[in-house]
């Protein structure tokens, strides 16, 4: 498995890279970087413009620049992937990319870490009790949830449990649940305890948002998954020869039907960088949702070149993870 | 709250250069002066010793001169006093890079600094002077809180941390240092203890304060800049009110039936005005601009947009002052420019030779138009562009709406033919004429030339006295007017809200700062 996982890693680096020239390419050609600057009023002088222009390496061409945000060879120390610089960034020289990329994945992986366990775990259960009572009313009520969240829009899901969250509090009493922001300073120094509940009441609603958009299509597929499973010659083969209900459907019919979901959910993973943009803003996490609607708007090239690599990278990963895991699930499959 | 999120620590540079940092460092940033809410400009009489002086005022004389003072307490909050030397580092920072004081400073407003000569310090004495010929009617402004950098910066600091003021190379290091670094230093009643550039700033009374002791212990300023979680965050008492930089008119009345909510709302700052592209040939014609102009009904536009929450709205009839301005005058009283009198319209193009046959304006046979009528994706501006196309209907002249989410493309490529979009105007209005209309002026986009205008211009930015520049502006106004090249149609509202258990919280719309320009005074109801 090692040597399968390495092989498929070095085999990811061109993809990498050819990726890496299309984006280079798509983003430097979508707007220019000084355009704000150029238009601003009053307008700055004609020295600052310049200045900026050779800050940003705008000064050179399209592929020097490319090669330069790739090995950093000629450049000024601050731009270079190969260096661990990820260049200068238009919203202005305190502006540090790769720093900032990692405080908002951190961020952005405490807002959905929680929420993607929790919206797996639910569809698992919902997908598999809707598929062994299929056209009962569980399975009618369950799937009704399902196609409810699928159907809203994410930002007026987040509105409504934003709202709601304040009429609980309003209704008990208690600030409960907090509507805005990571809450990061509102504890420093507190007691574990006020430390926790302070993480809860700014997390807990933005996570609901995020594990119900995602359970909702998780659940549809685990249930379609779970009946294919429970209707096949190997399950009615193993109830045939006298299994208990309950271990023909955990040993044998769960774990099968789980491997659809482990590349639904692996992909869902991935993309959930770009996936939290609206959950983020209406509650007001800087993470990396918000980090690319600042880029886009500041047309910083580099950063948002620093975002779709990271992107890219992570959707190798779990497109890697997802395999393995089928040798997991499925006895048959096997890496060499 | 703080309406976006700032995007340095300081406010000199070009990324660190909004209201958002300004209003971040309230209360931390000293300044000589400011605008207060009435329009009135009060001097900082807690950093100054006394007013300052203007030494010489005529250019033909010497130079233009002028002297700030500080008092003796006004100390840094590590208790080093307040020294000419801080307005000499701030201006040498704030220049143009041409002027070679700092290497890499981008100043986003050169223009102060840039017509100084040197500033001399005599420990808490700084006498300015301008470079020869030049005079500057807003001299008290340079370091004032509407200046490039929101107030003054400390000089010792530099030293402190191992750079030279005097080497634009160490003083562009301090530059970047300032920018990048979160101010633990103050100069105002409150300091930032804690904070970040992404979520908030937290700040606590200045213990090296010299004035009268802030109100509160400690403020949150979260940044926020999403104007639809604003009720929900207030009503959830996480926000205790906010000055958000757009009017909406569903958050401002959502806000204004929350019991504990103290509401204001007035002219705000920014001012919306249609212009043409002159470069359009049909759009020459001063006749057909003057026709078009007179259709459009400014009162329908304004109503429309602001009657719900705003019914004091006023109409904006002169391009650089507000209505309650001293130098105020109504640029549009004998106009029917902005009335939508298509009886008047029409009768100014049938006089120019223009004639309506059936729904179609023609001159000399040809159609005249199709034109695209532009502007940015607001709910105000698209209300505004279907009625200004409606009304150009009325006179025969197709306008095709064409909206767009890149102003800043549009208007510097030309790329319209009739373009709604807003200026921001400020108590210090000396450099906006030359800015808007001047023939070289990057941001006249639609290209309008006319030399008397340009000399007008000039003089208002080199005038030696505001009332002067003023005069000046107003008789550029009178030239542009009839030209039909540009209508202010008014000034968008801003609002604020504040929970009412505080006290002596409101809104400055005279200043980047708004409601934060007296953060020094903020109290609790019962204190």
């Amino acid at each position: 498995m090692l040597v399968y996982t390495m092989r498929r890693l070095v085999g990811a680096i061109p993809v990498l890279v050819l990726a890496s020239i299309l984006t280079f390419v798509m983003v430097d050609i979508s707007g220019d970087p000084l355009l704000e600057l150029r238009t601003a009023t009053p307008p700055p002088p004609e020295a600052v413009i310049e200045q900026e222009a050779e800050r940003l390496y705008l000064d050179r061409s399209m592929p020097e620049r490319y090669w330069l945000w790739v090995t950093g060879i000629g450049g000024e120390g601050n731009i270079g992937l190969l260096q661990g610089e990820f260049g200068p960034s238009t919203q202005g020289q305190q502006y540090e990319i790769g720093p900032e990329i990692a405080e908002r994945l951190w961020t952005t992986l405490r807002l959905v870490g929680i929420a993607m366990l929790l919206a797996l775990g639910l569809a698992i259960i919902a997908g598999a009790v809707s598929a062994m009572r299929q056209y009962s009313k569980l399975d009618y009520t369950l799937t009704f949830v399902g196609f409810l969240c699928l159907a809203m829009p994410t930002f007026w899901l987040a509105g409504i449990v934003q709202a709601s969250g304040v009429e609980i509090n309003q209704l008990i009493g208690e600030n409960l649940f907090k509507t805005i922001g990571d809450g990061r300073y509102g504890a420093e120094g507190a007691p574990p305890w006020d430390q926790f509940v302070n993480a809860f009441a700014h997390m807990a609603l933005p996570t609901l948002v995020l594990m119900l958009t995602s359970f909702a299509s998780w659940s549809r597929y685990q249930r379609t998954s779970m009946l294919e499973v429970l209707n096949s010659d190997y399950v009615r083969l193993a109830r045939a020869k006298g299994l208990r209900d309950k271990v023909v459907i955990r040993r044998h019919a769960l774990r099968t039907a789980l491997i659809p979901l482990t590349t639904v959910f692996a992909l869902g993973v991935a993309g959930i960088i770009d996936g939290t943009i609206l959950t983020e803003t209406v509650f007001q996490w800087r993470g990396l949702g918000d980090f690319f609607i600042t880029a886009v708007e500041n047309n910083d090239s580099y950063a948002l070149m620093g975002w779709l690599l990271l992107s890219g990278f992570m959707v190798i990963l779990a497109n890697l993870i997802a395999d393995l895991l089928y040798g997991v699930l499925d006895p048959r499959i096997r890496y060499e | 709250m703080i309406n976006s999120l700032p995007s340095a620590w300081q406010a000199v540079s070009i990324a660190g250069g909004s209201v958002y940092v300004v209003q971040m460092l309230s209360g931390v940033l000293p300044y000589t002066g400011q605008w207060n809410p009435e329009g009135e400009y009060e001097y900082n009489m807690d950093v100054l010793a006394e007013e300052p002086e203007l030494v010489n005022d005529d250019p033909d004389e010497g130079p233009f001169e002028w002297k700030f003072t500080f008092d003796e307490d006004a100390v840094w909050s590590d208790g080093t006093p307040m020294s000419g030397e801080d307005l000499r580092a701030t201006w040498m920072m704030s220049a143009s890079p041409d002027e070679g004081y700092c290497e890499g400073c981008d100043s986003r407003g050169t223009m102060s600094a840039d017509k100084i000569e040197e500033i001399e310090t005599d420990g808490q004495t700084a006498t300015i002077r301008l470079k020869e010929g030049l005079a500057d009617p807003e001299w008290e402004s340079v370091f004032d809180a509407h200046s490039v950098a929101g107030g003054f910066l400390p000089a010792h600091l530099a030293e402190e941390n191992g750079w030279d003021i005097d080497d634009p190379a160490q003083l562009g290091e301090y530059y970047e240092w300032l920018h990048s670094t979160m101010p633990e230093w103050s100069g105002g009643p409150y300091q930032i203890v804690e904070g970040d550039l992404n979520t908030e700033v937290i700040k606590e009374p200045n213990p090296e304060w010299w004035g009268d002791e802030p109100g509160l212990d400690r403020i949150r300023m979260p940044f926020n800049d999403d104007e639809g979680t604003f009720y929900n965050a207030f009503v959830n008492d996480e926000i205790d009110g906010a000055n958000p930089a757009d009017y909406n008119e569903d958050v401002f009345t959502q806000l204004e039936g929350v019991d504990n909510a103290n509401m204001g709302i007035d002219e705000g700052s920014t001012w919306e005005h249609l212009s043409f592209n002159l470069e359009v040939e049909a759009l020459q014609d001063v006749e057909l601009r003057r026709a078009i102009f007179t259709a459009i009904d400014r009162d329908d536009i304004a109503s429309r947009n602001y009657e719900a929450g705003y019914p004091e709205y006023e109409l904006k009839n002169n391009h650089i002052f507000g209505n309650d301005s001293e130098y105020f005058v109504d640029h549009y009283e004998d106009e029917t420019q902005g009335t939508g009198d298509i009886d008047a319209a029409t009768e100014i193009l049938e006089d120019a030779g223009y004639e309506i046959e059936g729904d179609q304006l023609t001159l000399d046979g040809e159609e005249v138009g199709p034109f695209s009528l532009r502007s940015t994706d607001s709910s105000v501006r698209n209300t505004s562009v279907q009625l200004i196309q409606q009304k150009l209907a009325e006179i025969g002249i197709t306008a095709n709406i064409d909206m767009t989410d890149d102003l800043g493309t549009m208007t510097a490529e030309a790329d319209y033919d009739i373009v709604q979009f807003g200026w921001s105007g400020s108590p210090w209005f000396a450099t906006n004429p030359e800015q808007f209309w001047h023939s070289e002026s990057g941001s006249n986009f639609g290209g309008y030339a006319n030399d008397e205008v340009d000399e007008l211009t000039e003089a208002v930015t080199n005038a030696s006295s505001l009332d002067e520049a003023a005069d000046k502006a107003n008789q550029a106004m009178e030239v542009l007017v009839p030209e039909a090249y540009v209508m202010p149609l008014m000034a968008d509202p801003n609002y604020f809200f504040a929970d009412e258990r505080l006290e002596n919280v409101h809104d400055n719309l005279n200043s980047s700062y708004r409601a934060t320009y007296n953060i020094g005074e903020w109290t609790l109801a019962d204190q």
